[in-house]
């Protein structure tokens, strides 16, 4: 329904107006600000482009590991409360979520770190 | 560069201009003080830090002189000291023959600027942490770097529980109050974080044996000292000073948030540990215990993603508009990537290995 072009080719487009013509010409301690903007439209364009797609695993995946009233909210309880620590097989679920969870935020928020880290695919898919 | 104005008041920036000249030379001892330039220092996202060159007219400064002074930011974190109390742990480790500016004065009184602040000397160099570990330059001159941060740490440590002129330093008795303090904080934020909560449980039942207490920096890093070439001149920014373990500024130091795009140089991202931990074990005499270094790098990454949140918070929560500022809380989930993979190597290697 929305116009096109998408919000995300917006997005990249404004984002090589601002680091290819306007950051040259910005004072050189602007610059950090300049590429702080840059930064944020893309973080905001990965954001639009991946959907709630891996919100949704999370969700099924606490799904699996609470019979019912799942959430964010009683793993973080319950991982303080050391809920998971006399059975395996439920704390390897949790760390599941934990990774996932924290994989897919960076892969939208900073996929650089995830790359320089290791995580060569995890970091650059959608890149 | 571009503010020249003092910190806000009720005065106008010359009123507060001349009430700076008239304090600088009753503290001094001059007949006058003459400021000829002021000028807002960049970064301080906590504190603001003003250079200001002054000719002084007779007393203990005669002569020109480069200073800063350095006061609140409009909006800060919690658990940073006064600048009256950061004045004083900065006298504190410059008799205890650190390598930092020497502190001047301090006025706790509003009505000269408007908050209280503190002036020291100016000292040369550069503390920004991408050119420190990236430059070429600096290549060959980073191991003994780390070794004198080692050095300067140890000396640090040798400013030990009770001192009168810290007394209004809270007490320590490990690290389950900052936990505490931790968890409260996250029962506070709106988005729960359930990595950090997995981590602190793991402090909780991995706490080391208990030293005896020392002063500890706590933000000890690259990016809060200068170099000039390849020499150390000052380390800066004293304001999360406290009584705390020997080994939690080692675990600062090396928390891998602070190594500036050299995550492979596990110093400060100016060199592999060796020479830090020798320059530490030989002044300070006491081995370093691999299994306590790496409890204090886990609550490091655990603190980290606290004061980043926190930083967010003060957009919002506290409406400052700052970019730079907002964008700070996202840097938590940094710190918890690297708390899963030293908490869980195996699920780490796992999923590098099937690109996760």
């Amino acid at each position: 329904m929305r116009d096109l072009p998408k919000s995300r080719d917006l997005l990249g487009l404004a984002r090589e107006l601002l680091l290819g013509e306007l950051l040259p010409l910005l004072p050189p301690e602007r610059a950090r600000d300049a590429h702080l903007i840059a930064t944020t439209m893309a973080i905001a364009a990965r954001e639009a482009a991946g959907g709630e797609g891996w919100q949704a695993e999370i969700g099924g995946l606490l799904g699996e590991l609470y019979d019912e009233g799942s959430s964010l909210r009683r793993l973080a309880a319950d991982l303080r409360n050391g809920a998971f620590e006399t059975s395996p097989s439920h704390a390897a679920a949790a760390r599941a979520i934990l990774w996932l969870l924290t994989i897919e935020k960076l892969r939208e928020g900073n996929p650089h770190f995830l790359a320089a880290n290791g995580f060569i695919r995890a970091g650059l898919k959608g890149e | 560069m571009a503010a020249t104005a003092l910190p806000r008041s009720e005065a106008g920036p010359a009123d507060r201009q001349r009430a700076l000249a008239r304090f600088l030379a009753e503290a001094s001892g001059a007949g006058a003080v003459e400021i000829a330039r002021i000028a807002l220092l960049p970064g301080g996202a906590i504190q603001e830090n003003w250079a200001i060159d002054g000719e002084f007219d007779g007393g203990r400064l005669a002569g020109a002189q480069r200073l800063v002074l350095r006061t609140d930011a409009a909006t800060g974190v919690p658990s940073s000291l006064g600048r009256v109390e950061e004045f004083a742990v900065l006298q504190a480790a410059f008799a205890a023959g650190l390598t930092v500016p020497e502190p001047l004065f301090a006025c706790a009184d509003p009505a000269v600027l408007g908050k209280p602040f503190f002036v020291m000397r100016r000292v040369s160099g550069s503390a920004l942490g991408r050119p420190i570990t990236l430059d070429p330059g600096l290549e060959a001159a980073r191991p003994a770097i780390a070794e004198r941060l080692g050095r300067e740490l140890a000396r640090l440590q040798t400013i030990r529980p009770p001192r009168d002129d810290l007394a209004f330093l809270p007490s320590y008795d490990g690290p389950v109050g900052q936990i505490t303090g931790f968890r409260a904080y996250l029962d506070r934020h709106p988005n729960p974080r359930p990595v950090l909560e997995w981590a602190l449980r793991w402090a909780e039942t991995n706490l080391p044996d208990k030293l005896p207490p020392v002063l500890c920096h706590r933000d000890f890093r690259t990016g809060n000292y200068l170099l000039e070439g390849t020499q150390l001149t000052a380390i800066l920014d004293w304001e999360f000073a406290g009584w705390g373990d020997p080994d939690e500024d080692i675990g600062w130091l090396c928390c891998k948030g602070w190594r500036f795009g050299r995550l492979d140089r596990e110093a400060g991202g100016i060199a592999e540990r060796a020479p830090f931990y020798r320059g530490y074990e030989s002044e300070s005499g006491r081995r370093l215990d691999p299994e306590r270094v790496k409890f204090w790098e886990i609550f490091a990454n655990i603190r980290w993603a606290v004061i980043a949140l926190q930083q967010s918070d003060r957009y919002l929560i506290g409406g400052a508009r700052s970019l730079s500022t907002a964008i700070t809380g996202r840097r938590a989930t940094e710190c918890e990537l690297e708390l899963l993979m030293l908490l869980d190597p195996d699920g780490a290697r796992k999923r590098i290995a099937t690109g996760a």
